[in-house]
C-alpha cells in the first residue's frame, strides 16, 4: 500500500525567482526507508517539510501539485492534522528544543501532551525512547545543556515518541560521531521494523547503501532517479550531481568488479567482500 | 546553565501548595491592608509573609531584594519626612533638618504597603517553577500560546545571553577592543547586534517549525505529564482567604 504519493509537485518559496521543488513524482510503500541524496541547496529539506505540511501551510509561496500522506492531501489539512501521521526530524537539533521544559524528560512530553496523550501511557512511551536513544542518563538535564549529540538524539526521540505513521529526518546525524549515527541508524532500522515508513535526507551515503531500500536523488528540485541504492550507485554520473558513491562502491568500479548475476556495483561492504572473493577465485 | 527564574528548590509545605492558591494569597496581601487602613493590618500581613518565607527556608534569598526595597524605601521616608507640603508637626531637629510627623507617616504607609505587596509575590516567586505556575493557568484556561511564551521567555534569553559572549569571544580573539571606556564598549556593541539578532531571528522561525509538527496547535484536549498539583488544605486555605478580603470589605462599608 502506498504510505505517500507525491505527483507533480511544484514549489516555489516567496520572495525566490526559482522552483525549490519541480514537478517532483514519487511514491512511497508503507514500512520502507527511503534516503533523500543531493548536493547542498538540492530541495532536500524542502521535499521533506512538503511531507509534513510546512510547505506550504508555513511558508506559503507558489505551489503546485499534489502529496498525500496516508490519504490525507496535505494542502488541504492542518499541519497538526499531518502531524499525527507523520513527524520530522530538522536538521539543527537546538533550534528544535522548545524551551519551555526544564528537563529532557519534560522535553519529550511536550508532543505529547499536545496531541492527548494519557498520563501512564506518556510514561511508558518516554521510557521507552530515552532507553532507545540512549539518553537515560540525562534525562533530568536541562534540553539546552545536552552536548550536540545527545540533543540530537533527544530530538528524534521526542518525534518518536509521537509514534508517528510516517517519519522524516532531515540530516539527523549531521551531529553524532561514527558510533552515535551507527546507533542512531540501528534505531531507525528498529523502527522500520515495526513498519514505520521512513525518509531521510542523509550525506552519509555508506550508510544509506546499507540502511536504505531506495534512494531518491534530487538535483535543483527535480527528481534525477528514484531506485535501489545499487543502480543509483551504479550510475557513472554521479559527480554531475555533488554526489560521491559509497567508498566500496568506487573501489569496485575502478576494479570492473560488478555483483555476481547482476549489472551493478556492490554498496556495501558486505557486498562488495563478497564480489571480491568471487573474483578472486 | 544559569537560569533567570528566582526559584529555589526546597522541601517544605509552602512549596507543596499549588499556584493558584498561591496567586489568591498575593490578592489577600494586597487587598485587606488597602480595603482597611491601619498599621496593624499591614504589620500582620507583612508578618504573616515573612513567616512563610522561613517555613519555606527561603528566608535568605530574600535579604538582597528587601535590601534594595529599603534603600529607595528609606529615599522616601527622607524626602517625605522633611519636605512633604502638610508637614506641621515637628517630631525632632537635627542641626538644619527637620523631621515632621505627617510626612513620616505618609513614608511608612508607603513601606509597609510596598514591604506587604514585595513580601507576598516573594513567597509566589521563590518557592514555584515558573513553568508550574504558567502550567497550572493554562490548565484555568489560559491559551497555551501565551503560557509558552512566558516560559519560554525564561529559558531562551539565557540562551541569547550566551550566543552574546560566543561572539564577543570571537571578535576580541579576532583582535577587536571590547572593554575600555564606554565609547569604545559602544563600538564593540554595534557588530554584535547583527549576528545575534539576525541568528535569534532565524532560530525562531525554525523553533516555530519544530513546535508546529509536535502538534503545538493541535485542537486535540491536551493532556499534561504532571498531575495537577493540589495541596491538602487548598480549599480551605483559599476560602479562608477569600473570606477574610470579604470580611474587609464588609468592615469598611459599615465603619
Ligand atoms: N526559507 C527559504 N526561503 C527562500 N528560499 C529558500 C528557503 N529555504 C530554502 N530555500 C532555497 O530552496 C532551495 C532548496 O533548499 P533546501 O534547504 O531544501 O536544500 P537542501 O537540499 O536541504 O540543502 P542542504 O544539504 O544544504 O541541507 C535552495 O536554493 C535554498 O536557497
Ligand atoms: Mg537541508
Amino acid at each position: 500500500m502506498n504510505k505517500i504519493v507525491v505527483e507533480g509537485l511544484k514549489y516555489k518559496y516567496p520572495l525566490s525567482e526559482t522552483l525549490a521543488l519541480d514537478n517532483i513524482s514519487f511514491s512511497v510503500k508503507e514500512g520502507e526507508f527511503i534516503g533523500i541524496i543531493g548536493r547542498n541547496s538540492a530541495g532536500k529539506s524542502t521535499l521533506c517539510q512538503a511531507i509534513v505540511g510546512l510547505v506550504p501551510h508555513f511558508y506559503k509561496g507558489a505551489y503546485g501539485g499534489k502529496v498525500l500522506v496516508d490519504g490525507l492531501e496535505v494542502k488541504t489539512h492542518s499541519i497538526a492534522d499531518i502531524s499525527l501521521k507523520a513527524g520530522m526530524v530538522f536538521q539543527n537539533p537546538f533550534t528544535q528544543v522548545t524551551g519551555s521544559k526544564m528537563t529532557v524528560y519534560e522535553e519529550i512530553a511536550f508532543g505529547l501532551e499536545n496531541i492527548g496523550v494519557p498520563r501512564t501511557e506518556m510514561i511508558n512511551r518516554i521510557d521507552e525512547v530515552l532507553h532507545l536513544f540512549k539518553i537515560e542518563h540525562v534525562k533530568d538535564h536541562n534540553p539546552f545543556d545536552l552536548s550536540g549529540g545527545q540533543m540530537q538524539r533527544m530530538a528524534i526521540a521526542s518525534i518518536i515518541a509521537m509514534k508517528p505513521e510516517i517519519i522524516l529526518l532531515d540530516e539527523p546525524t549531521s551531529q553524532l560521531d561514527p558510533g552515535g549515527s551507527e546507533e542512531v541508524f540501528q534505531a531507525v532500522q528498529s523502527l522500520k521494523n515495526q513498519g514505520i515508513t521512513i525518509l531521510m535526507a542523509e550525506h552519509k551515503m555508506e550508510k544509506v547503501a546499507q540502511y536504505c531500500d531506495k534512494v531518491l536523488l534530487l538535483e535543483s528540485g527535480k527528481v534525477v532517479d528514484y531506485d535501489t541504492p545499487e543502480v543509483v550507485f551504479s550510475r557513472n554520473d554521479l559527480d554531475v550531481f555533488g554526489v560521491t558513491a559509497p567508498v566500496y562502491t568506487k573501489v569496485c568500479q575502478a576494479l570492473g568488479v560488478k555483483k555476481k548475476g547482476a549489472d551493478t556495483y556492490p554498496v556495501t561492504l558486505k557486498e562488495a567482500e563478497a564480489a571480491l572473493k568471487e573474483m578472486r577465485r | 546553565m544559569k537560569s533567570i527564574s528566582l526559584y529555589v528548590n526546597r522541601n517544605s509545605f509552602v512549596h507543596d501548595v499549588d499556584p493558584i492558591t498561591k496567586l489568591i494569597y498575593i490578592a489577600f496581601a494586597i487587598l485587606v491592608p488597602i480595603i482597611v487602613p491601619s498599621f496593624t493590618i499591614s504589620f500582620i500581613c507583612v508578618g504573616i509573609s515573612l513567616v512563610l518565607l522561613a517555613f519555606a527556608k527561603v528566608l535568605r534569598k530574600t535579604v538582597p531584594v528587601f535590601s534594595f526595597v529599603f534603600l529607595v524605601l528609606i529615599t522616601v521616608v527622607i524626602i517625605q519626612g522633611l519636605f512633604k507640603p502638610e508637614n506641621e508637626t515637628v517630631l525632632f531637629q537635627l542641626g538644619p533638618i527637620t523631621m515632621y510627623q505627617e510626612g513620616l507617616l505618609f513614608a511608612l504607609t508607603i513601606t509597609l504597603r510596598v514591604l506587604t505587596i514585595v513580601s507576598a509575590f516573594m513567597i509566589l516567586v521563590l518557592t514555584t517553577k515558573p513553568s508550574e505556575l504558567v502550567e497550572s493557568l493554562v490548565r484555568k484556561g489560559m491559551s497555551p500560546s501565551i503560557g509558552y511564551m512566558i516560559v519560554s521567555v525564561f529559558q531562551i534569553i539565557p540562551e541569547m545571553m550566551a550566543a552574546v559572549s560566543t561572539i564577543t569571544d570571537a571578535q576580541r580573539a579576532r583582535g577587536m577592543e571590547t572593554e575600555g571606556s564606554f565609547f569604545v564598549r559602544f563600538k564593540a556593541f554595534l557588530p554584535l547586534m547583527g549576528p545575534v539578532v539576525l541568528g535569534a531571528l532565524i532560530n525562531t522561525k525554525e523553533r516555530a517549525m519544530a513546535l508546529e509538527v509536535r502538534g503545538f496547535n493541535s485542537q486535540v484536549q491536551k493532556t499534561y505529564l504532571y498531575e495537577e498539583k493540589t495541596y491538602a488544605y487548598s480549599r480551605l486555605i483559599r476560602a479562608l482567604l477569600l473570606l477574610a478580603i470579604a470580611g474587609a470589605l464588609v468592615w469598611r462599608i459599615l465603619s
